[in-house]
């Protein structure tokens, strides 16, 4: 299951979800698999074969203790060192940067289904990344560095609980001495670093697909991830991107991007303007009106299309956890440490894509068979290139049909459930990298539309957002 | 002639600001008694009159910057009401910020004389490692509502030394591997100490 397809089945009802416990056990054997010789798949064995030094002087420090426990103590005692023994090999084993790269790893490796086997995708697309939680000692120390001073000491208060789960770190409201509220994400120390290091271990772990003709799109799209981490954990690079979209936005918009407080903001703290809000699940308790969910549905596209169509940058993560269903009608647009630059050639590739789908037949054609690689007068396989089209259709469809779209509909959404499925089976993973990320993002979209229930005049928000670059088309 | 317990203190403290700045610039183990007895203007057979060997000099120079840490009220009642896990991190951190000007050496020192295996060195190191594990156990007590094992300080004990360790020669930015291992590290003993992997942990599993 790729990444897309797990947020569209994430956004059916419960009945069509995998369970947790099989994925896990899904990865446990992607691990074996990748080995293929005696295979460190035990949380002790994988610990040695990805752990970083300062988790082996860890261990090394433990193996003292063992010893020596054994040497002092007297029989009576040895049940008990063996239970806290046992206890403290699994904690080690299933430490948080441990499970943190192979998390990171495995949901980003899910969101390309050019490369992966389904049921290695499938055992990562099920895995969430969260950094290990911070007790607020950690956060002072950690914001102490970032910021020159403690927390208490630079705003005028600060919560010692974090209110929020945040890429590679968590978020604690706080005021500043003006008297504004403010959110302060914080980063998990080191976990950059970490991470960065343990996928090298881990492309060496996939040594033996070497000899396999997906190797170079792995190695390829390996490179990527590691840039996405990079920028992940780059708070300074998220805080460009944030004030880039927020110039993109009038009131009128009802769209917030909050601002950044560059004085109290590095690359490992980002502080920035409170929003106050709810995100989807709680907003759809209350049961709130069509025309309203309608409303947010089209600030949510707008949001989109514009930081893509205006802005010109990519924001490839709408996940329901980045967008806060405000009080007063407006859509806060959260977390812009997902964002990614077009090069010039992929920018035309883009806008080329873009009228072809307003367009249809055979300019969508030609558009589809060259973002998958193919040169239009050699296509692939009449079967494989029918497939092309029809994702082609199914991706731009709304922007032929007349009035609002009702993202509702559940058929629509299973019929794209069933082509991302045939990519897997069929082995049509062939694609120019720039999809990935624009795939990730309008699934993410008509994910966020579904559960909505929201009903979005897209072709006329197309031409609103749009109408520079469909001049011409 | 006679030496005041004045001019004995002197020659003391001399002999502590050559080592701290021996140590530090050239390190430990290049650190020669010679040196030392150099930089503090004193015969090299003097010294050992106030230090038995060099270690020994090492571990009175890491106890004196820890001293003003035994009866820290302040920290200590900031520390009252938060999970064991994050006390003892605090506690750790404050011995961390203590002995910064002296971080260089600091592993080499510890590894000399304050590890498991090591020969007993003295009073200093003996008093540094009581009033640690003193704090440790208060902190523990207080949370766990019952007195530590042997074998629990030890683990303690061995954590400890290993973060000492690697902070001193964490070359991160602002030592933030050293907050993440004393932070996992605080955890891993947390949860040995209480017998079981229920603490937040083990909701890492990968």
């Amino acid at each position: 299951m790729t990444r897309e397809l797990g947020e569209l089945l994430a956004a059916l009802p419960p009945e069509a979800d995998v369970a947790e416990a099989d994925a896990q056990r899904q990865l446990a054997e992607l691990i074996a698999g990748l080995a293929q010789r005696p295979t460190p798949v035990n949380r002790l064995a994988r610990f040695w074969v990805l752990g970083s030094a300062h988790a082996k002087i860890a261990l090394a420090y433990l193996v003292h203790w063992i010893r020596s426990s054994y040497l002092s103590a007297d029989a009576l005692d040895r049940d008990r060192n063996e239970v806290q023994l046992r206890a403290a090999i699994k904690l080690v084993g299933s430490m948080g940067y441990l499970r943190g790269v192979m998390v990171k790893v495995g949901q980003t490796l899910a969101a390309y289904p050019h490369v992966l086997p389904k049921t290695y995708a499938e055992a990562f697309g099920r895995l969430h990344f969260e950094a290990p939680p911070m007790h607020f000692a950690l956060v002072r120390e950690q914001l102490a560095r970032e910021l020159g001073d403690e927390p208490e000491r630079v705003f005028a208060e600060f919560e010692r609980e974090a209110f929020a789960a945040a890429s590679l770190g968590q978020v604690h409201r706080a005021r500043l001495r003006s008297g504004e509220r403010v959110a302060v994400k914080v980063q998990y120390p080191n976990i950059a670093r970490t991470i960065d290091a343990d996928l090298r271990n881990l492309l060496a772990l996939m040594a033996p697909l070497r000899l396999t003709r997906q190797w170079s799109s792995l190695r390829q799209l390996m490179d990527e991830i590691r840039v996405i981490v990079t920028r992940e954990a780059d708070y300074a690079s998220e805080a460009l991107f944030f004030e880039r979209a927020r110039e993109l936005f009038r009131a009128e918009d009802g769209i917030v991007v909050p601002r950044v407080v560059r004085a109290h903001s590095t690359s490992r703290a980002l502080t920035m303007e409170y929003v106050e809000g709810v995100h989807l699940e709680a907003y759809l308790r209350g049961n709130p009106p069509q025309a309203e969910r309608d409303r947010f549905g089209e600030r949510i596209m707008r949001a989109s299309f514009r930081i893509a169509h205006t802005g010109r940058f990519w924001y490839a993560d709408s996940n329901p956890g980045n967008y806060l269903f405000m009080r007063d009608g407006r859509i806060g647009v959260l977390d812009f440490g997902c964002c990614r630059e077009f090069s010039a050639e992929e920018w035309q590739y883009y806008v080329e894509t873009l009228r072809a789908s307003v367009h249809g037949g055979e300019a969508l054609r030609r558009a589809v068979l060259r973002g998958a690689g193919f040169d239009p007068e050699h296509p692939p396989s009449e079967p494989h290139e029918r497939f092309l089209v029809e994702l082609g259709e199914w991706y731009s469809g709304y922007l032929k049909h007349e009035g609002p779209f009702d993202f509702a509909d559940e058929a629509f959404i299973r019929r794209g459930i069933e082509m991302l499925t045939l990519i897997g089976r069929k082995g049509y993973f062939q694609s120019l990298p720039v999809n990935v990320w624009i795939s990730r993002q309008l699934l993410g979209l008509r994910a966020l539309a579904y559960r909505l229930g929201a009903r979005i005049d897209m072709r006329r928000l197309m031409y609103e957002e749009s109408a520079h670059l469909l001049e011409g088309a | 002639m006679r030496v005041t317990a004045d001019t004995r203190e002197q020659t003391r403290l001399a002999i502590l600001d050559a080592a701290r700045k021996l140590f530090v610039d050239k390190g430990f183990e290049e650190t020669t008694t010679r040196d030392l007895a150099g930089v503090a203007r004193i015969a090299t057979g003097t010294l050992f009159n106030y230090f038995p060997s060099k270690e020994a000099l090492g571990l009175e120079l890491l106890a004196g910057e820890c001293a003003g840490l035994a009866d820290d009220s302040r920290n200590s009642a900031d520390d009252s009401g938060v999970a064991l896990e994050e006390a003892l991190f605090a506690l750790v951190m404050r011995y961390l910020r203590a002995l910064g000007p002296l971080r260089p050496a600091v592993g080499a020192i510890v590894e000399c004389g304050l590890n498991p295996f090591a020969t007993p060195n003295g009073a200093a190191a003996e008093c540094l490692r009581t009033t640690h594990l003193e704090q440790v156990r208060a902190l523990v007590s207080a949370r766990v509502r019952q007195e530590p094992s042997f074998l629990a300080m030890h683990l303690y004990w061995t954590l400890f030394l290993g973060v000492l360790v690697f902070w001193s020669r964490d070359e991160s930015v602002g030592q933030e591997e050293t907050l993440a291992l004393l932070d996992q590290s605080t955890r891993l003993y947390v949860a040995a100490l209480r017998g079981d992997g229920n603490s937040k942990e083990a909701q890492y599993d990968a």
